[in-house]
């Protein structure tokens, strides 16, 4: 800012304070998880609190990778899952953003007829019904086609591609360049940075999507990240039935360290990823509210 | 002449045959995903009987939707999603307005850039990862309770005591999402005119009146309908945190209708015409406030925030 050489104010100084306390409130919770990941059980009962592990192990690892059943298969069907649903699903929106940018004799119905899937829905017990009756159930083909394209995503897409000058698409359409050839060829490449943005999201709406799978894969050779987790989070024993029995926690403390180890495992690479990534996202957001 | 116009209709639609292509697997996918779970509504007028399938069962007229409302849980569960959606409203939406403020104030480029990070990081993990980690550090023997306990005083039932499980709700997703929710009125103080912020100095206004006069004054639009469009979604009161988060002891105090219909839905005697009459009767009023906000959001920003135009 302009005002560098001053001397710090009053806003100066709470403004410093209050963000750099919030940060710290941010960051314990975290850091608090990955140490007691790193951590003996006799270390975790004397101190659940430290900023460094206070006797260093890499058991609770060990017992992820080697005894935890699906940890390896989770990450591989959450990763094709995300990369099959990106692909499918950006090529998909893309492709009906563009014709929505176009004039075409239904253009008015067959958006209204899209628009109100955004507003209103079947919900829970139809729409798991619906899978049922497709022989979709414990299938990953359910868990992407349910979450292929968002409304809310293609209107803004479709905004962007209104956006580009109306005489490029029309003077390809004079050169006689069919409809197909103008969206690949010409409006596509155009609109890169937005596929980038939108395709993040994407991937990470894939990374952290957790209900259907949760209700649809059963079996632990299907399940994805978030599944593996909220399946080992209950299995620990749950901190949250001990609660109810006030400090009685020491009989599944054990399973503490294997719990953080599994939060780590399953949000490390958004952890590495987000920070130089964090551009994309928040021009995401400004592009118009990329809803999550 | 009306053939005249349906030639020109049909050799429009034949222009256009390569958009219509484009648009039929959409189309075919919504029909089946979105279309498909609407048909399965007709189960809130019926009693669902497994072997006959949702069109065979018998129907049951609005006994289903009745049923709700002489449900003590069901009332209960409406009651909480509107009042936790009220105090969420009073208890969150301020946060990263204020937030947004104090990040555009504060100096050092590097060091906010890193604070942003931070900030927006969480609102990227799932409810899963972030319960888990909240509770462990919220629970009777985590961390805040054993510093307590070191320091000579009494542990608090963070996550057993419904009322401090209520406020942890609001205070959790404030931590999970304030950061991101600051980008949006960050972006919309950047758009402010810089010479009035001149202007004001040499009026010798202090930073904080011109925080208020200036910037706060110039974001008001943006909070209006920020604020707006949360109030049409007053009917859901954040089912992945409270599912994430709940446990038996506060359960009955946090069920909202999203969480009662998956309990009702997957519970011991599950009863399918009666979940989903109850997921119906969310659906319909949170629809009806959903186009009510987005019509005056679109009003107040002049058509700007519109989706239907």
């Amino acid at each position: 800012m302009k005002r560098k050489k001053k001397r710090y104010d009053s806003v100066d100084i709470v403004s410093f304070i209050s963000l750099t306390l919030l940060a710290i409130v941010i960051v314990i919770p975290f850091w608090n998880a990955i140490v007691i990941s790193f951590e003996t059980e006799s270390a975790y009962i004397k101190s659940p609190f430290s900023w460094l592990p206070g006797e260093f192990t890499l058991t609770n690892y060990e017992y992820m990778f080697e005894h935890a059943e699906g940890l390896i298969s989770a990450y591989k069907n959450t990763i094709k899952i995300a990369v099959i649903g990106t692909v499918l699903g950006m090529a998909m929106m893309t492709a009906v953003a563009y014709c929505f940018s176009r004039q075409f004799p239904g253009k008015r119905v067959l958006f209204y007829i899209m628009l109100f899937t955004m507003f209103f829905g079947g919900g829970l017990v139809p729409k798991y019904l619906l899978i049922k009756n497709l022989g979709l159930l414990d299938t990953h083909t359910a868990i992407i086609l349910m979450s292929l394209a968002s409304v809310h995503n293609i209107i803004i897409m479709k905004n962007g591609f209104e956006s580009i000058p109306n005489d490029l698409p029309e003077a390809a359409m004079i050169d006689g360049a069919s409809d197909f050839t103008i969206f690949a060829r010409v409006m596509l490449p155009l609109q890169k940075p937005m596929i980038a943005t939108f395709s993040l999201f994407h991937v990470v709406g894939a990374w952290n999507n957790w209900y259907w799978p949760t209700l649809i894969l059963n079996s632990s050779d299907k399940a994805v990240l978030q599944v593996f987790l909220r399946t080992l989070l209950a299995n620990a024993g749950g901190t949250a039935i001990a609660e109810s029995s006030m400090g009685n926690l020491s009989d599944n403390v054990y399973s503490m360290g294997i719990q953080m180890a599994a939060v780590f495992i399953v949000m490390l690479p958004i952890m590495l990823v987000y920070p130089f990534l964090q551009k994309y996202f928040v021009k995401g957001v400004l592009v118009g509210g990329v809803k999550m | 002449m009306a053939h005249m116009k349906k030639n020109k209709v049909l050799s429009a639609m034949w222009k256009a045959r390569y958009i219509y292509i484009l648009l039929l697997g959409y189309f075919v996918w919504l029909i089946i995903f979105h279309y498909g779970p609407m048909y399965g509504l007709l189960l809130a007028f019926k009693k669902y009987n497994a072997r006959l399938g949702i069109w065979g069962s018998e129907w049951v007229g609005l006994d289903n939707l009745k049923r709700i409302f002489v449900t003590p849980v069901a009332k209960r569960a409406i009651w909480n999603t509107l009042t936790i959606s009220i105090r969420r409203t009073i208890f969150q939406f301020p946060f990263p307005i204020i937030l947004a403020v104090l990040i555009t104030e504060m100096r050092g480029r590097k060091l906010k850039k890193v604070y942003q990070t931070i900030f927006t990081f969480p609102h990227f993990l799932s409810w899963v990862v972030v319960g888990a980690i909240l509770t462990n550090f919220l629970s009777s023997s985590g961390t805040i309770n054993t510093a307590l306990a070191n320091m000579g005083l009494s542990k608090i039932n963070f996550l057993g005591n419904s009322k401090i499980f209520t406020s942890l709700l609001f205070i959790t997703a404030n931590w999970k999402g304030m950061g991101w929710g600051a980008i949006i009125y960050m972006a919309a103080i950047a758009g402010i005119d810089p010479t009035l912020y001149d202007a004001a100095k040499v009026d010798g206004a202090s930073r904080w009146q011109q925080i208020w006069h200036i910037t706060l004054a110039g974001i008001k639009s943006t909070i209006a309908i920020k604020l707006i469009l949360d109030i049409g979604g007053i009917m859901n009161a954040g089912f992945d945190q409270i599912f994430n988060m709940r446990n038996d002891v506060v359960n009955s105090a946090v069920t909202i209708l999203d969480t009662y219909v998956y309990d009702i839905t997957f519970g011991a005697v599950p009863n399918y015409g009666f979940s989903t009459a109850v997921g119906l009767f969310k659906s319909v009023i949170d629809f009806i406030l959903l186009i009510l906000a987005n019509q005056i959001s679109g009003y107040l920003s002049k058509g700007e925030h519109k989706l239907i135009k």
